[in-house]
């Protein structure tokens, strides 16, 4: 303490507070062309990489600096809700799959309107990704874009082919209708258990609540088959009360219980989490799963024998009357927080992103885990329907040239309440394990359904 | 005059208002207080910046009274009170009690017991997460080490473990004790070992055998060490949401859900964090009382360790 005096320390702690204070808004000042963007980080390294390059090439190209950070899925969407909720928000908040943050917050007036963004671009974009990208705002009453599209993620079948002929099946033979295919599939369990594998499974069926989204995901799928995918419509309205809807949803409930009581699908699968279908698969557990995007088989690139013989990639094609059967799609991108300091900055990389030479490479250094927002793309690159990935010409089909239709988590907040509380997945439970009726089940699930409606009025 | 003949002849010419304002200067003066305060502030600011603020902040997100008539209208909540209250309860009991005896065993002078007490802080040591999932994955019905050494020692497949509301919850509170108990076994053993001996050689020169010893002399010192251990765990075990949500991950379908993780369902699945904070803010009425209870027993003057 030689040499200080308390008056010495008073007013060196003063000068250090005022320091401080003054010195923060010059910095701010520093980097007014400067944008915060929170970067999701992908499946696989190359997906990092491409991100990396999309926003090394922006700063040359525009003199501007982003100042990004590549973050975990789950990491991310924490720190984006803890961010919007407590008001310190990035310039930009790019995911791959924004659907559980988007409804909400673009509802409760907390996003900025990206329209003068997404707009030059939406005469290319895909119905779809457009209608992934458009939300309501309960402030404003009107529905805008508040995600700048550069993806869209499909959910295939993935089966292992080996099996399936290790069972005395075939691959070509396996139906095109949705039920068919499970049906066809689930015969491989009896031969393949007489060869050995004592634990094997036909179907990664992921009736699990834990999920969080797998299982809501194949409800959905469920429904589009056996015709009941008005459930939800683009008007944010729910159509529990129409009888095609409950008729699609109890064959749905009826059919995926049965599949889990004739024991063709793992028991465990009705408490799996996110990870635990994938890991099953990748050992053989089971002959084939449906989940979203090519990050099950991309997970196993370096095993040559798998990646390019042993997986086959297979896209719903049928509905169970025969029609073409449309997939539900995701669209992934760039969003701004309101109360942002750069958004000129991110609006402007959102423009220089969605240009479609530079989507279309940062996408496919990505190895198209996730296709083009812009359908042309495909059509023009070869790289998109060439068989040289066995898996990517089925998914690319999948995701941008067969028909689909958009997460209806985008026509209204309430349907993303309803999946949280996991209605479809309880209805399973309540077949198989409290031996409700499928169409009891499904009534019950439909009132709280109905409830949980009732309380967003659009 | 004596120094305290002095002292008090000062203090008989203090005016009350100056005495009171010593006493709220906790008897310091001059620059010896402006040291103090000069000190202080920067565990003061801490202090508000990383308790107060936080606290009031989560307050106020939890304040609008619609989002608990939205919390109790949702049919989740109610099973995962009774969740919570079986989790805390047995959880915390079971583990202190268990605890309470290791550190008994512990207390063996014995090399191979020092041995085992190394391998037996591991779990505590180990990072939750991957322990938490660790146990998910030996729990898998199908593929799980549980089950394959039950086969390959047996010839029997066991039973799918977190299929069940049951054993789903048990498996929780299992994987909660398994991770903390090291922790408070310590503890326990800290107290143990600051029994002073003299006491257990003059029960045994009184006659007193085993468990007379116990009952008379460890029990009653170490019951204040004990119940503030209990208190402060279940505190920790209220707030707790790894085990559950790595282990069971709220299934079967939803059925082994706590507050702190349906808390968290709401707050970062459905982007509603106020409703988050408010699932958390009905612990608060168990939470006070708790924390009274155990300031009380920690400013308490009487025997104890």
């Amino acid at each position: 303490m030689v040499g200080m005096s308390r008056r010495s320390v008073l007013a060196g702690s003063v000068g250090v507070a005022a320091a401080g204070a003054l010195a923060r808004p010059y910095i701010a000042n520093a980097q007014a062309k400067t944008a915060v963007c929170w970067l999701n980080q992908g499946f696989i390294p190359q997906e990092d990489a491409a991100m990396r390059q999309v926003a090394e090439d922006y700063m040359k190209a525009s003199g501007n600096k982003l100042d990004y950070s590549i973050m975990p899925f789950m990491a991310m969407n924490q720190k984006t809700i803890s961010a919007l909720t407590s008001g310190d928000v990035p310039d930009l908040v790019f995911m791959d799959a924004p659907s559980s943050i988007l409804p909400q917050n673009a509802w409760d007036d907390k996003l900025v309107d990206v329209s003068d963004v997404v707009t030059p671009y939406e005469s290319q974009l895909s119905e779809t990704a457009k209608l992934c990208s458009t939300f309501y705002n309960k402030v404003t009453k009107k529905r805008s874009y508040y995600l700048c599209p550069i993806k869209q993620g499909a959910t295939p079948f993935h089966i292992w082919g080996d099996l399936v002929e290790k069972a005395g099946l075939k691959m070509s033979e396996i139906p095109k209708e949705w039920d068919g295919i499970w049906t066809y599939l689930k015969q491989a369990q009896a031969p393949l258990r007489s060869k050995g594998m004592r634990k094997v499974y036909a179907c990664g069926l992921q009736i699990t609540t834990v999920g969080p989204n797998d299982g809501n995901n194949l409800f959905v799928h469920f429904m589009i088959a056996n015709g009941g995918e008005g459930i939800v419509t683009s008007d944010g309205k729910l159509h529990v009360d129409d009888p095609k809807v409950r008729e699609a949803a109890i064959k749905s409930v009826e059919f995926m219980t049965n599949l889990y009581k004739e024991g063709v699908v793992p028991p465990e699968a009705l408490s799996w989490n996110d990870a635990d279908d994938n890991n099953g698969y990748h050992e053989k557990l089971f002959v084939m799963d449906f989940d979203g995007t090519l990050s099950t088989e991309l997970a196993m690139i370096k095993d040559k024998q798998a990646f390019y013989h042993d997986m086959q990639t297979v896209a719903p094609q049928l509905k169970n009357d025969g029609t073409p059967m449309k997939t539900q799609v995701n669209a992934g991108g760039g969003y701004i927080p309101k109360g942002a300091k750069g958004v000129e900055v991110a609006k402007d990389f959102m423009k220089y992103f969605m240009q479609p030479n530079v989507m279309n490479e940062n996408l496919k250094g990505g190895l198209g885990r996730w296709a083009p927002a812009i359908p042309q793309i495909v059509k023009d690159d070869p790289f998109w329907l060439s068989t040289e990935m066995p898996c990517l010409k089925p998914y690319i089909t999948e995701a941008v040239l067969n028909p689909t239709l958009p997460v209806f988590e985008g026509f209204t907040p309430a349907w993303g309440q309803a999946n949280a509380e996991q209605l479809w997945g309880q209805a399973h439970a309540d077949v198989i394990k409290s031996g409700m009726k499928p169409a009891d089940a499904v009534d019950k699930a439909f009132k709280r359904c109905a409830e949980i409606f009732a309380k967003v009025v659009m | 005059m004596s120094v305290t003949q002095q002292t008090l002849a000062v203090g008989r010419g203090l005016a009350p208002t100056r005495l009171a304002r010593r006493a709220w200067h906790g008897g310091l003066q001059g620059s010896d207080y402006i040291w103090a305060v000069a000190f202080a502030i920067p565990y003061a600011l801490v202090f508000f910046a990383f308790v107060i603020y936080p606290i009031c902040y989560g307050l106020w997100l939890g304040s609008d009274p619609a989002l608990y008539t939205q919390l109790f209208d949702d049919p989740r909540y109610l099973t995962a009170v009774l969740n919570t209250v079986i989790y805390v309860g047995v959880g915390v009991n079971l583990k202190m009690l268990l605890a309470f005896l290791l550190s008994g065993f512990f207390l063996r002078k014995s090399w191979w017991t020092k041995s085992l007490l190394l391998v037996f802080i591991l779990p505590w040591a180990t990072p939750a997460l991957p322990a938490y999932i660790s146990i998910h994955w030996l729990m898998n019905g199908q593929w799980g080490m549980l089950n394959n050494a039950l086969y390959l020692l047996f010839g029997i497949d066991g039973p799918i473990y977190l299929n069940d509301h049951w054993t789903g919850l048990a498996a929780n509170i299992g994987a909660y004790i398994w991770k903390t108990m090291p922790f408070w076994t310590i503890i326990l053993l800290a107290g143990r070992m600051a029994v002073p001996q003299e006491l257990y050689e003059a029960a045994s020169v009184d006659g007193a055998t085993g468990l007379k010893r116990f009952a008379h002399v460890t029990l009653p010192l170490m019951a204040n060490l004990y119940i503030v251990c209990t208190l402060l765990d279940t505190i920790f075990a209220l707030g707790d949401f790894n085990s559950t949500y790595f282990v069971s991950g709220g299934g079967p379908a939803m059925s082994t859900e706590v507050l702190a993780t349906l808390g968290i369902r709401y707050a970062f699945t459905t982007a509603l964090p106020r409703l988050g904070v408010a699932t958390v803010m009905t612990a608060l009425p168990l939470l006070i009382p708790l924390v009274f209870i155990l300031m009380r027993k920690l400013r308490m003057n009487e025997v104890q360790l």
